[in-house]
């Protein structure tokens, strides 16, 4: 088969002829986000039937060229859960600096520092607890979703001199149980796998003992702010997981409430399965056949043509004037230079409003006079430093065509239009 | 206890000051938690204080200036069996109603509830249902 499609959820198949590999992330294409390929895998770890439809080329050797069938997870030989990312050491917390709530793989994030969330299981946070890779290694047995799995591999983006450390997992998906293995939704953002794991930690020297005692307060992360679209997001503060598990932080000034993004509940009743489990004999510890490298680095995607800023793009100086400015003085100045958003300045330069071409053309005849009685107060913005792909998502979503750009005391540095874009985007196709 | 009651105002009611009367006669403390109205009727969701008896006096009232009331009673659920206790909804919930316990279970507290429905998207596993009359 070429193509194949589990409840309308597109797997890989260019791995052998009747294999497929589905990833949790992968969205059905008839539900969007409502539904992935997480939630197949849960699916098919509850015994649901599942729907399948593939289609071929067709070769002599199978010749069939389209199928349309359902299994349940009895149905097939092999069922294998293969994570390439798992079990982060400990992750950044996120909060959001702009004035409106943002869909983020960290959650929902409201406005103006309005709460915070964070990631991680920290005080049983396995690879926390051996930051040395001691024990954890190739090969190392772990509880993986309620059976019994193995480490495979580093994760992708294993950076342990970051103490950001990921492993690679795979096991018997047959043998798992569906209390920790579950699909869920990331509002706005995708489907993803809640993925219950417990690693043994063998106290085997001084130092492990003394790294596998760390106490949450001993865990330091750092908040950063996902309100910044950017890759390097400013950090506002370091924090450690007992404050993030108390369930409020400050931030600027305020108290914050906290979310985890991840059940601590499950995770001990997972520390005391495996417990459990090695007391009676059920499992047994393994040392690694091979040590997980400490030194890899973890460095953003190469891009061969640059990703523009907006100050790479905007127009400027942009054309501003005062909130006590004549509309029909404005009208005659955006006439005249042919263009359609008008910032409007406090006497400093900074940012009080907007007023658009259309905003002109309704105001006529309304007998309003002055400039400040018809401009929009609520203005999105821009800032030099934004990626133009960030600026123009904002124009999309608010359905405007532009956005004055500002620094952080708000003084007006330029503007940014969909024809700065149209331009730029004229140039990349030469 | 908080009771939640939706008042149908028709037509003919919608220019009457029908709210504050009733809050002068009873002293109650009515919270509004969502409105519509339009030119043809009105809705207005509202949290009542107080005990039952007092809930039923202030239904009575209503009633007798024309308002249709509903009582609304477990509009909000959370899914035991679905929610992971993961905690992603308790931050965004604007009241406490939503909290994480000492054992680290997600807890709906419903009278602290106005439903607001943020938590209703964000909830990862979707456990988190409210159902409007």
């Amino acid at each position: 088969m070429q193509r194949i499609w589990l409840n309308d959820v597109e797997a890989y198949t260019g791995v052998a002829a009747v294999d497929a590999y589905i990833g949790a992330t992968q969205l059905s294409e008839t539900r969007g986000m409502d539904y992935g390929g997480s939630h197949v895998i849960e699916d098919l770890v509850r015994g649901k039937e599942v729907k399948i439809r593939a289609t071929a080329y067709g070769t002599d050797c199978y010749p069939r060229k389209e199928i349309e069938t359902t299994i349940t997870i009895n149905d097939i030989n092999q069922a294998v859960l293969c994570n390439p990312r798992n079990a982060y050491q400990r992750y950044s917390a996120a909060t959001n600096s702009r004035d409106e709530t943002i869909y983020t793989y960290m959650g929902t994030l409201l406005p103006n520092y309005g709460n915070v969330t964070f990631s991680g299981a920290g005080v049983l946070s396995p690879l926390y607890k051996d930051p040395n890779y001691e024990t954890i290694g190739v090969g190392t047995r772990i509880f993986l979703g309620g059976a019994q799995g193995y480490i495979a591999w580093e994760g992708t983006q294993h950076n342990p001199g970051k103490a950001l450390g990921t492993i690679m997992v795979i096991g018997d998906l047959k043998e798992m149980n569906s209390r920790y293995l579950r699909g869920c939704i990331i509002d706005r953002y995708g489907t993803s796998l809640y993925v219950g794991l417990g690693i043994p930690i063998p106290i085997l020297n001084e130092r492990i003992a003394r790294t596998a005692a760390v106490s949450e307060d001993q865990i330091k992360t750092q908040l950063l702010d996902y309100g910044v679209p950017r890759r390097d997001r400013p950090a506002l503060r370091d924090v450690t997981y007992a404050e993030l598990r108390s369930g409020k932080i400050e931030v600027k000034g305020k108290e914050v409430p906290v979310s985890p993004l991840s059940s601590f509940k499950v995770a001990r009743e997972i520390a005391e399965k495996l417990k459990k489990w090695i007391e009676k004999g059920e499992f047994y510890l393994s040392s690694p056949v091979e040590l997980l490298p400490r030194d890899t680095q973890f460095k953003p995607m190469k891009q061969v043509i640059g990703a523009p800023l907006v100050k790479d793009v905007m127009t400027k100086p942009a054309i501003t004037a005062a909130p006590e400015d004549r509309i029909t003085r404005a009208a005659k100045l955006l006439a005249e230079r042919a263009f359609n958003h008008l910032p409007i300045v406090d006497k400093q330069g900074k940012l009080l409003g907007i007023v658009t071409s259309w905003d002109l053309a309704v105001a006529l005849g309304t007998g309003k006079r002055k400039l400040s009685e018809i401009m929009t107060k609520k203005v999105v913005v821009a800032s030099e430093d934004e990626p133009v792909d960030s600026a123009a998502r904002k124009l999309e979503q608010h359905n405007i065509s532009g956005l004055p750009v500002i620094d952080a005391d708000r003084l007006v540095k330029g503007i940014l239009t969909s024809e700065d874009i149209s331009r730029l985007i004229g140039r990349r196709a030469r | 206890m908080n009771t939640k009651i939706l008042l149908k105002y028709a037509e003919e009611a919608l220019n009457k000051p029908i709210l504050a009367e009733v809050i002068r006669k009873s002293s109650a403390e009515i919270n509004i938690l969502h409105a519509e109205i339009n030119a043809r009727k009105g809705e207005i969701l509202v949290g009542v204080e107080g005990p039952p008896a007092e809930i039923e006096k202030i239904i009575k009232l209503f009633e007798k200036k024309g308002v249709e009331v509903e009582k609304l009673e477990h509009i909000v659920a959370l899914d035991r069996d679905i929610c992971t206790d993961c905690g992603a909804c308790v931050s965004l919930c604007p009241t406490g109603a939503l909290s994480i316990t000492e054992d680290y279970s997600v807890k709906l507290d419903e009278d602290k509830c106005i439903l607001c429905e943020v938590c209703v998207p964000a909830c990862p596993v979707r456990a988190i249902k409210v159902k409007r009359p």
